[in-house]
């Protein structure tokens, strides 16, 4: 845990504590207020009720069935789905593929968006257009950036095609080659995500103190030795959201893939969240794709669940 | 600092180097755009037919138009109504006392861990049972708060001094009044990073959308460029760029001009 | 801090005017429901269709020329994406504003369209009609009706085929495929094509797609499913593991693996790479549906050939089943507007229409008078090779193994044989691929005979 090398937080801690200690007898709160409550909290409530925590509840229950050719739970069928799912090769292919692409797409959205906002924090001349470039891909839609690099792998007029033909390089067929449409895939959804990962860690950048740098500089301390002593512990707060974001944006990757390979080939970017709707919204199985939305939803809670408790840990709110 | 001169001319490098390949795939799109599909079907990608045919076909022949207005409505929409029924949500749990309020925080908190797209297929049937289909509606209501926004805006107002409260109450303002005068105006920098954050969410709708729309009239953009790569990428590869281009430019320049709004008040979402 | 100093009313300008913008955009946004079934005084009629290319212009130019045709009724024709897609929207927006009122449905899909009872037989108005459906081809026909009654009327109806560069071959010196080839001569001509293009052309192409693989199994006079293909009763149990079927695979795994075959993989993105590449002389020979004919010759200066699907060797061609889809009335709709759809359909199957719509497209004609057609017989004029199709389906006798398959689930079916194709591709071992997916449709066909009741 790096919690004690960073001083950042605390006096912001300390601030909200003392906040918190007037709130206590401050806000003079009413027994009455609770018709407020309900007129200011009704309208969330509810929509949260509907949207949220009942289709919960229903897509367990719907998980435990096999759906006829309307979609209606007939046949009761206790845990047989998730049983069958978890031992099928082909829900395993995807759990794998979710895995490689949740990891590839974290680590090299990190590391780049990392690198960029070190590279952009420095002041040379003409450094604001870098920063706007290093920024733009926050303005492309999924669908955009799809379309765009849908191109650029396609075979015969792509532009690696042409590359690889005029250099004479073996023609690897992107799209086509479970590792490829992968690395395809990857590539797209990092380059989709670094402009909101540069902006983010470009601003928790500008926010370490010079002198911290300045003193370390004086003690002799290189700049790789300022990078890992100093930078990422100040911004590790930051660090940590940006990766929990990426994170879970990942688990929830869809356009890209529906756009660009369809989960093929042989479901090697199959992944999670696209084989719920392949088996609910192409092949009716509503019963069976329910069990996999809850076991999309455990994985996804499970990380957010990390994300909270270790936030806890190192940001008082 | 001091830089060295080759340590200098190694980091241009290195930046220009990452620049292009950021930009890279803006500027190809942007080229193909401008050339006819039968240069970049033969593979031709340095024609010098260059025109704004594409642009033209697309907006003609495509409803494209019609996809940016409905994302527009959409979102916009969305934008609103999460900043007010968020905004009244924090409220309540920072300024109103009631029972279960604790209680009612982290179930609203706990729902920030179910993602939207594993509960699709109730939700799909509530909206059909409710004959929202094939509607702005429906792609709006379910999203009219957000468990994100409130817990954002929450601790947001919480930042609000318990002195202006207690002014407040001896002027003799209610909650509506200390609502609407001092919690928002004071929060706003909060209330911008949500407005941003829940119009972005919103534009960037695919799935949703997918399974709820079925006519040009309502498809927002996202759906909208699905439905022409599905029909025209062998026909109109120009007319696919053209269209997709059509779309990046107002984003990209919104966020030119917001970007230092924007980068600040991400951040101050961020570090919270 | 810069920003705080934005004073309060200009935070309550801005507020005011979202909140306003959001009264005024909500009011209308919403204020218009979305299925008024009454526009300009007509009878709306919504068209769900999945055309794509040429096919779905000439769809647009039909509605509009029915559109003139009377003024009863107005269709209004909306692109719903794949096949697979449609199946499901059209069941999950079943009697709700949002469902259309005739609808295109593939082949495939036939019996679990009719199961579901969401629509009423054209039977019903070919009777009150008196409907001369004899104008329409027998075996088309056959495929979409059940103990006599006609469920859908069949509308696009494709062969599957092989389409090979004659110009191309020619260059090359590569005597072309016979009319009626069996593997071993597409193998031949395809090795030919790489060995004297020192292989700068592909030889053959066959995509990763589950209707191919359908085909080829009917073509070898093989069951996909029990139960004669579900021509007598529900299936209950599939055969993917024959003979005839390893032996197609091992002949598509091994031309794969010396490279005489390019692997395009699966999807729409297949479809579209094999016919940019096909266009640009980059591939020799592909199978897909005929009706990728008019993207084929237009603009392509290079003589098209058309050659009947593949037969294993020793054996003769049992015929390939028609692909395509039908088109259905929803019975969700009232009375006026059901009738106002198959008005649609008629309009759509007259002798004139058909003839356009294969000149247009490459899907067959299916009224026997459209042969009489100008619009047809200029299109033969100009390519004598758009009458094989044609030819194919008529030199087929239909029995069981080549009239479609009659069982739910098909769309899953094709997920799984697609899978088991590119396992095989990447030269995973031809029976393990064909059991796993075998194994998992024998799964799934016992989930949904449960499920249903049957």
């Amino acid at each position: 845990m790096q919690a004690e090398v960073t001083p950042a937080p605390k006096p912001k801690a300390d601030q909200s504590a003392a906040i918190s200690r007037q709130r206590a007898k401050g806000y003079n709160l009413h027994a009455g207020d609770k018709y407020y409550a309900f007129a200011f909290l009704g309208p969330s409530l509810l929509v949260l009720g509907t949207f949220v925590f009942y289709p919960m509840l229903r897509t367990l229950y719907l998980s435990l069935f096999l759906t006829d050719n309307v979609g209606r739970p007939t046949v009761f069928v206790g845990l047989k789905n998730y049983i069958g799912l978890l031992t099928s090769s082909a829900y395993q292919a995807s759990l794998q593929a979710t895995a490689i692409y949740v990891i590839a797409v974290v680590a090299l959205t990190l590391i780049l968006g990392l690198l960029l906002a070190q590279l952009a924090a420095k002041k040379l001349a003409g450094i604001q257009w870098f920063r706007t470039i290093f920024s733009a891909t926050m303005g492309v839609s999924v669908s955009v950036a799809a379309i765009f690099w849908l191109f650029i792998f396609s075979p015969s007029i792509g532009l690696f095609d042409q590359i690889g033909s005029f250099l004479h390089l073996p023609i690897v067929a992107w799209l086509t080659q479970p590792g490829p449409a992968m690395t395809a895939v990857v590539i797209s959804t990092v380059w989709m995500n670094l402009g909101f990962t540069f902006l983010i860690l470009f601003g928790a950048l500008q926010m370490v103190p010079q002198s911290l740098y300045e003193v370390s500089a004086i003690e002799g301390a290189s700049e790789s030795y300022q990078f890992f002593h100093v930078t990422i512990p100040m911004i590790s707060p930051t660090l940590f959201f940006t990766s929990t974001v990426t994170l879970i944006g990942a688990f929830k990757s869809f356009g890209l893939i529906d756009l660009m390979t369809a989960g093929g080939p042989n479901n090697a970017t199959n992944l999670l969240v696209y084989r719920v709707y392949q088996d609910a919204f192409l092949s009716g199985n509503y019963g069976l794709a329910s069990a996999e939305s809850v076991i999309l939803a455990v994985i996804i809670a499970l990380f957010t669940l990390l994300q909270f408790k270790f936030l806890e840990k190192r940001v008082t709110y | 600092m001091m830089l060295t001169k080759t340590h200098k001319t190694l980091r241009y490098l290195v930046l220009v180097i990452m620049a292009i390949i950021i930009i890279g795939p803006f500027i190809l799109g942007f080229w193909t755009s401008l050339l006819p599909t039968a240069d970049i079907a033969k593979g031709a990608l340095f024609s010098t037919h260059i025109s704004l045919q594409n642009y033209v076909d697309a907006v003609q022949q495509t409803a494209i138009m019609r996809y940016l207005l409905n994302s527009f409505v959409i979102s916009l929409l969305t934008m609103a109504a999460q900043l007010l029924f968020c905004s009244l949500g924090a409220y309540a749990f920072v300024f109103l006392s009631f029972k279960g309020r604790d209680f009612l925080f982290y179930v609203i908190l706990a729902t920030m861990m179910l993602p939207f797209e594993a509960e699709v297929i109730p939700n799909f049937v509530t909206v059909r049972q409710l004959n929202l289909l094939n509607h702005y509606a429906v792609m709006v209501i379910p999203f009219l708060t957000s468990a994100f926004g409130i817990f954002m805006l929450r601790q947001s107002f919480r930042q609000i001094p318990p002195e202006l409260k207690e002014a407040a109450d001896v002027e003799g303002l209610n909650h509506w009044q200390f609502y609407w005068r001092v919690t928002l105006p004071y929060a706003r920098i909060s209330l911008f990073t949500l407005a941003a954050y829940s119009f972005l969410e919103s534009w960037n709708q695919y799935l949703w959308p997918m399974l709820t729309t079925f006519s040009d009239k309502f498809r927002p953009v996202q759906d909208g460029l699905r439905q022409l790569q599905s029909q025209e990428t062998f026909n109109n590869w120009g007319m696919i760029q053209a269209s997709a281009v059509i779309v990046v430019i107002p984003t990209l320049i919104v966020l030119f001009v917001g970007q230092h709004y924007f980068k600040d008040g991400l951040n101050e979402g961020a570090t919270k | 801090m810069k920003k705080q100093t934005v004073s309060h009313k200009v935070f309550a300008i801005v507020a005011g005017v979202l909140v306003v913008l959001a009264v005024v955009l909500g009011w209308t946004a919403f204020s218009h429901p979305s299925a008024s079934a009454q526009s300009n005084g007509r009878i709306k009629v919504v068209f769900w269709h999945e055309m794509t290319g040429p096919a779905q212009q000439q769809l647009i130019k039909f509605s509009n020329e029915f559109n003139r045709s009377q003024k009863k009724y107005e269709v209004v024709p909306e692109f719903e994406g794949s096949y697979n897609e449609a199946v499901q929207k059209v069941i999950n927006t079943h009697g709700t504003d949002a469902s259309p009122a005739v609808f295109q449905s593939m082949d495939i899909s036939t019996s679990q369209m009719h199961h579901t009872g969401y629509t009423t037989p054209v039977q019903k108005f070919i009777d009150a009609d008196n409907y001369d459906v004899n104008k329409i081809s027998a075996g088309a026909r056959a495929f979409y009706a059940n103990q006599g009654t006609q469920l859908s009327m069949p509308f696009n109806t494709s062969q599957p085929v092989l389409f090979y560069n004659a110009t191309l071959l020619k260059k090359l010196g590569v005597t072309p495929p016979p009319v009626n080839p069996s593997y071993s001569d597409i193998t031949r001509v395809a090795t030919q094509v790489m060995q004297k293009s020192n292989k700068k052309v592909q030889g053959m192409s066959v995509e990763i797609y589950g209707w191919l693989f359908e085909e080829f199994m009917a073509n070898s006079g093989t069951s996909f499913a029990n139960n004669d293909d579900g021509h007598t009763s529900t299936p209950t149990a599939s055969n993917l593991t024959g003979t005839s079927t390893v032996n197609t695979m091992k002949w598509l795994q091994t031309n794969v693996k010396d490279g005489v075959f390019a692997n395009y993989g699966a999807s729409g993105n297949a479809l579209n790479n094999e016919i940019a590449s096909f266009l640009s002389g980059r591939l020799a020979m592909f199978l897909q549906s005929s009706a990728t004919t008019t993207q084929l010759t237009t603009g392509n200066k290079n003589k098209l050939g058309i050659t009947y699907y593949p037969h294993p060797d020793g054996q003769k061609s049992n015929g390939v089943a028609i692909g395509g889809a039908s088109l259905w009335i929803s019975n969700d709709k009232s009375a006026t507007v059901q009738r106002g759809s198959w008005d649609f359909i008629k309009f759509l199957m007259t002798a004139k229409s058909q003839a356009e719509w294969q000149a247009a497209t490459g899907y067959l004609a299916l009224n026997k008078d459209s042969q009489k057609q100008p619009a047809l017989l200029n299109m033969y004029k100009k390519l004598p090779e758009a009458k094989v199709p044609g030819e194919q389906l008529a030199a087929a006798q239909p029995n069981n193994t080549n009239s479609g398959i009659f069982m739910q689930g098909l769309i899953q079916a094709r997920n799984l044989t697609q899978t088991a194709m590119e396992q095989i591709y990447a030269r995973s071992n031809i029976q393990k691929a064909l059991q796993t997916a075998q194994t998992s449709l024998n799964g799934n066909i016992k989930n949904n005979n449960r499920a249903n009741g049957y």
